[in-house]
């Protein structure tokens, strides 16, 4: 083609934007190919058309990510979204699918806002103290959120359902365009399609291919083991939440875990998901293990600090309590205290895989919690976090 | 307190250190096959472009000068007036020929876009003139954005300064 022919069918073809679509994507049929990229990068190169920066390393992004294409994605609500632009300014209100992100390598700079438990853990989540506060998806700062104009939101997918729901339409309302994205990231039977549909949504699949490969390592070689226990010959475990007698049954996340660590919970079949239980009951029931959690509020240990005595002072009052020396758990001393960081959120293999080692110790000779704890931190999280010095999640 | 010898080696090192991540940092380099070339020569201009996946360079001639070809494909080139743009997929040199007037000097400048690092920056200028003889541009083109939002003549001035007042300063 001649050149001055070629120049004005550049400019005519990258004058054509769709406004929601992918950008440069001039005949709007939804799909970017190369000839439309190329038009419109050289069309802004010269100063001509337009698109700005942002929509040349839009375009560019989606013809790299997506092959130029929108990308559909269905979250754990089962609504589906479609993505035409990567996500540039995102608020999380759910420290899990913070973690996630961070775990996926997301450039944590296109974090504008965090949930307030999250902007709190300075520890963990260091690069967040400085960003916005927009209150806890119980209470969102709706009005600030609307200021950060954020394009896209996580929320929680399957708790505190209707509070979400609200939030997510209060969203939809004000912000045109805005994708409210739903993952709960804490249930071992969702996270690792979670973490690839996050993945795809962010660009970050090879890291999400190989986040997965880690977690389903440790996931998979504790079911495998735990698989063929017959029931009558499972561990017997009498698991405390963070209240006195509290517990949870069948359909709570930690109910699964302790499934999958081969765990039998006495209380499972109890009606509520945390239900108290009568101290007689406990007695009864003769835990051969017994976990208490502990990390309520940020409470010690934890990332918060290396507070290994606080955890000891739990374990000593649980032992002490009437009636419970008489406890096959007590009396063989497997009782045991676990920080809620590492059981209740995104890093719940971890804790998973304290379980199996409490309730099975010599099937889990190999398995090394500290050892997957650390590769965690390190190699995912990219946290200087020594786990020899730093930090109380266990006790014993 | 700093002696002045040592101040002045401080600061010194500091804009060797600022100069070129703040002024160019960038990962494409230019090459002439001549920066003196003859009157109506046609000379080489290479373009080194580091690992840049999808991005884009400008380069902007000086008046008189015209481009006289490439071997990057047409529709990844546009040519506007005195700009020359290339869109870059992952390679690793672009050549393009540019023509000398009968007589003429000036800077060949240039910016990059890393549309995937989501990254720009400035090309460090080559200056041609036509048997190596200066001559002032008339009517040339308008310096660029580039140029003018460069802030290598700021930090020179300031450099110079910074030398000049610790010179005198030592000789007290």
């Amino acid at each position: 083609m001649k050149r001055p022919l070629l120049v004005i069918a550049l400019l005519l073809i990258a004058a054509a934007v769709s406004a929601t679509g992918i950008p440069g994507d001039a005949d709007g049929n939804g799909i970017l190919d190369e000839h439309e990229y190329r038009a419109a990068a050289l069309t802004y190169l010269v100063g001509e058309g337009d698109l700005t920066r942002t929509d040349i390393q839009d375009a560019a992004w989606v013809f790299t990510h997506w092959d130029g294409r929108p990308l559909e994605i269905t979250d754990s609500t089962g609504q589906t979204l479609t993505l035409t632009r990567p996500l540039r300014r995102v608020v999380t209100f759910s420290g899990e699918a913070l973690e996630t992100l961070r775990s996926l390598g997301f450039d944590m700079d296109k974090i504008v806002a965090v949930d307030k438990y999250s902007h709190e853990k300075t520890t963990f989540f260091p690069e967040c103290a400085e960003k916005a506060n927009v209150g806890s998806w119980l209470s969102p700062d709706m009005e600030r959120i609307l200021t950060l104009k954020p394009d896209a939101v996580f929320l929680y997918a399957t708790i505190t359902t209707a509070t979400c729901d609200e939030i997510q339409q209060k969203l939809e309302a004000g912000i045109p365009g805005i994708r409210v994205l739903r993952f709960d990231c804490f249930k071992p039977a969702t996270y690792p399609d979670e973490i690839r549909t996050i993945a795809a949504a962010t660009g970050c699949e090879d890291r999400g291919d190989e986040f997965v490969a880690f977690y389903t390592s440790v996931m998979d070689r504790i079911r495998t083991e735990t698989a063929g226990i017959p029931d009558d010959e499972k561990t017997r475990v009498y698991f405390e939440y963070w209240t006195d007698y509290k517990t949870f049954a069948a359909g709570s996340g930690y109910n699964e875990k302790l499934g999958i660590a081969g765990g039998y919970n006495p209380f499972g079949g109890e009606s509520a998901e945390y239900p108290e239980i009568d101290p007689e009951a406990v007695i009864v029931s003769n835990p051969e293990v017994i976990v208490k959690l502990t990390g309520q509020q940020l409470a010690a240990g934890g990332y918060v600090g290396r507070d290994i005595a606080a955890l000891e002072a739990t374990r000593s009052a649980i032992t002490k309590r009437p009636g419970w020396a008489r406890l096959a758990g007590v009396d063989d001393d497997r009782v045991h205290v676990i920080h809620s960081d590492i059981l209740g959120g995104a890093q719940h293999f971890i804790g998973t895989a304290y379980l199996a080692k409490w309730f099975y110790p010599d099937r889990f000779t190999d398995l090394d919690p500290n050892a997957i704890h650390q590769r965690y931190l390190t190699e995912f999280q990219g946290l200087d976090f020594n786990l020899a010095a730093e930090g109380a999640f266990v006790y014993p | 307190m700093m002696r002045p010898s040592a101040n002045r080696l401080f600061y010194l090192a500091l804009l060797l250190m600022i100069l070129p991540a703040v002024a160019y940092g960038a990962p494409v380099t230019r090459s002439l096959s001549t920066a003196e070339p003859g009157a109506g020569e046609v000379f080489t201009v290479s373009l080194s472009v580091g690992d840049m996946p999808l991005g884009g360079v400008v380069e902007t001639l000086p008046g008189g000068y015209t481009f006289a070809g490439t071997e990057h494909p047409d529709d990844r080139t546009l040519i506007q007036g005195q700009m020359i743009a290339f869109t870059v997929a992952d390679e690793a040199v672009i050549t393009y020929s540019v023509k000398a007037p009968a007589s003429g000097s000036g800077d060949i400048v240039g910016v990059w876009e890393d549309f995937a690092a989501e990254a720009h920056g400035e090309i460090v200028p080559s200056h041609v003139a036509v048997d190596g003889v200066e001559v002032p541009e008339a009517g040339g083109s308008p310096p660029t954005d580039a140029q003018a939002a460069s802030p290598l003549p700021l930090l020179t001035a300031i450099a110079g300064l910074f030398l000049a007042a610790h010179h005198r300063g030592g000789r007290r």
